[in-house]
């Protein structure tokens, strides 16, 4: 490689460096306990803009069962296969109460956190092509469903 | 180490190597195998000790003879030394040595092998074990072919072959209990089979052994290798759903496990709580540690680590449940009642 061409090199890296910490974590234990206060609330961002809070989000979804109601099948509930355009905001709301109080009890029974892991989630599958998110399920057909096991990755 | 040299005044190694050997009993090691599997391993490993040994000895011993040689004729008269006819034999004997020893050491491996697959004729129980981030599901198959779930502690019976098929749910992991056999890696997509014959009765420590993600470390499970009878008692109570709650305390408990966060992700059977994406808590009470393998069992634990498990075992994928002192206290009671 030529001088010129190790410099560019060189200058790529920061660029490069830049994409790690889009999956940055904090293992703390400052989990947030409370909705979303507005559009403006910072923590928002901090979820959306980070694909390890969506990706857990996407496990959480799997874990939970939503599903059930809310996948490719979805009848009479609202098919999220391929996400929901709502800001994050809106999609703890309808998580946490659901239409017209579908989900009376789900805020009482997830934690706050993974709430807003599935807000994310759902707000981040909007933007995709649905041949990702098909991968993506496919990916997540090792996990536990609701209260189905169908056993590990075959 | 350097005191017991000091008593010995340096002169025997004998009391420096008993020290050192220690290390290698104990219940997560295979160097004190109690089944079939890591005894065969074991005798190839002595094998390849006792090869090696005699080899790095020979090598020694040459390379003293030659420097030995060398200083004398320096003090005698320096001389290039002649074309030496003897040397052409020796290097070819030498090579011979070689070969007779890495013979040796393919024969040993092939009988080992050979013992290994040979369990696959005597599987007489048939397991499947999941990796999940951050724990195990273990699940037995029962003679009339119900399969009956448990989480993080692996009963065997002793002198039978359990048969375990291994498979993950998310990422590759890797099963691991040194004192009955050796390690064979756990990978999503595909089934892995190991046979263990464990022989020795007792407790013993299984470990993921492949990098798994942030709590790969505290991915760990409990191996009790008990009497055929004493196995299936055990079987026998694991498969029966769970007490109902005994006291006050341990029903507000089980009120608040199968309608709070703890029922959408374990199941406790014969409740309303049927998640099955954590561990399955029927009989967790019986348990000896929680956390896959981070704490050990007890009412303390388990209150601490509903409070708050990303303290105890930051990433883990449980979330903290945020629950006052009574409450997380009451579903601490009645988890610990579940035996």
């Amino acid at each position: 490689m030529n001088a010129r061409g190790a410099i560019a090199g060189l200058a790529l890296i920061p660029f490069l460096l830049a994409g790690c910490s889009r999956e940055a974590r904090q293992l703390a234990s400052d989990q947030p306990q409370t909705a979303p206060s507005g559009p403006a609330d910072p923590r928002t961002a901090r979820y959306a803009a980070n694909f390890y809070q969506v990706s857990q989000g996407g496990r959480y979804f799997t874990w939970y069962g939503c599903g059930d109601c809310h996948g490719r099948l979805a009848r009479g509930a609202a098919n999220l296969a391929n996400g929901s355009r709502h800001a994050v905001e809106a999609l703890y709301t309808a998580i946490a109460a659901g239409q017209s109080g579908a989900h009376s009890d789900y805020a009482a029974r997830v934690p706050a956190e993974q709430i807003w892991q599935m807000a994310a989630y759902l707000h981040d599958l909007s933007r995709h092509e649905p041949a990702r998110n098909r991968r993506n399920a496919l990916d997540q057909q090792g996990e536990p469903q609701g209260n189905r096991w169908q056993g590990p990755l075959q | 180490m350097a005191g017991a040299a000091a008593v010995n005044g340096g002169r025997s190694p004998v009391p420096l190597v008993a020290l050192l050997l220690t290390g290698c009993s104990g219940i997560q090691s295979s160097l004190d195998p109690a089944g079939m599997q890591a005894g065969a391993t074991f005798r190839l490993f002595e094998l390849m000790i006792v090869m090696c040994g005699v080899m790095y000895g020979a090598v020694l011993l040459f390379l003293g003879a030659s420097v030995w040689r060398v200083r004398r004729q320096l003090a005698a008269a320096p001389a290039i030394e002649p074309a030496d006819p003897g040397l052409g034999k020796g290097l070819w004997a030498w090579g011979g040595v070689i070969v007779a020893g890495l013979v040796v050491l393919a024969t040993g491996s092939f009988f080992v092998e050979r013992a290994l697959a040979a369990a696959r004729a005597r599987e007489a129980l048939q397991v499947r074990v999941t990796g999940h981030q951050w724990w195990w599901r273990i699940q037995y198959r029962t003679p009339d072919g119900r399969w009956i779930e448990t989480a993080n502690e692996l009963h065997l019976p002793a002198g039978r072959t359990a048969r375990i098929e291994l498979g993950a749910a998310d990422v590759i992991h890797s099963f691991w209990v040194p004192n009955v056999a050796g390690k064979m890696d756990v990978i999503p997509g595909h089934t892995n089979v190991i046979d263990v014959s464990p022989h020795r009765l007792g407790w013993f420590r299984g470990q993921c052994a492949e990098f798994c993600g942030a709590q790969h470390a505290h991915m760990a499970f409990d191996v009790k290798v008990d009497s055929p009878a004493a196995f299936d008692a055990w079987l026998a109570q694991q498969g029966r759903p769970a007490a109902a709650p005994a006291d006050a305390i341990a029903a507000r408990g089980m009120a608040i496990v199968t309608g709070g966060a703890c029922g959408l992700c374990h199941v406790v059977r014969g409740s309303a709580a049927t998640g099955r994406a954590g561990p399955d808590l029927t009989h967790v009470g019986g348990r000896r540690s929680i956390g896959a393998g981070t704490l050990p069992m007890s009412r303390g634990a388990l209150q601490g680590w509903i409070a708050q498990p990303q303290a105890l075992k930051p990433g883990t994928m449980m979330p903290a449940v945020p629950l006052d002192g009574a409450d997380a206290d009451a579903v601490a009671h009645y988890l610990e009642t579940l035996r």
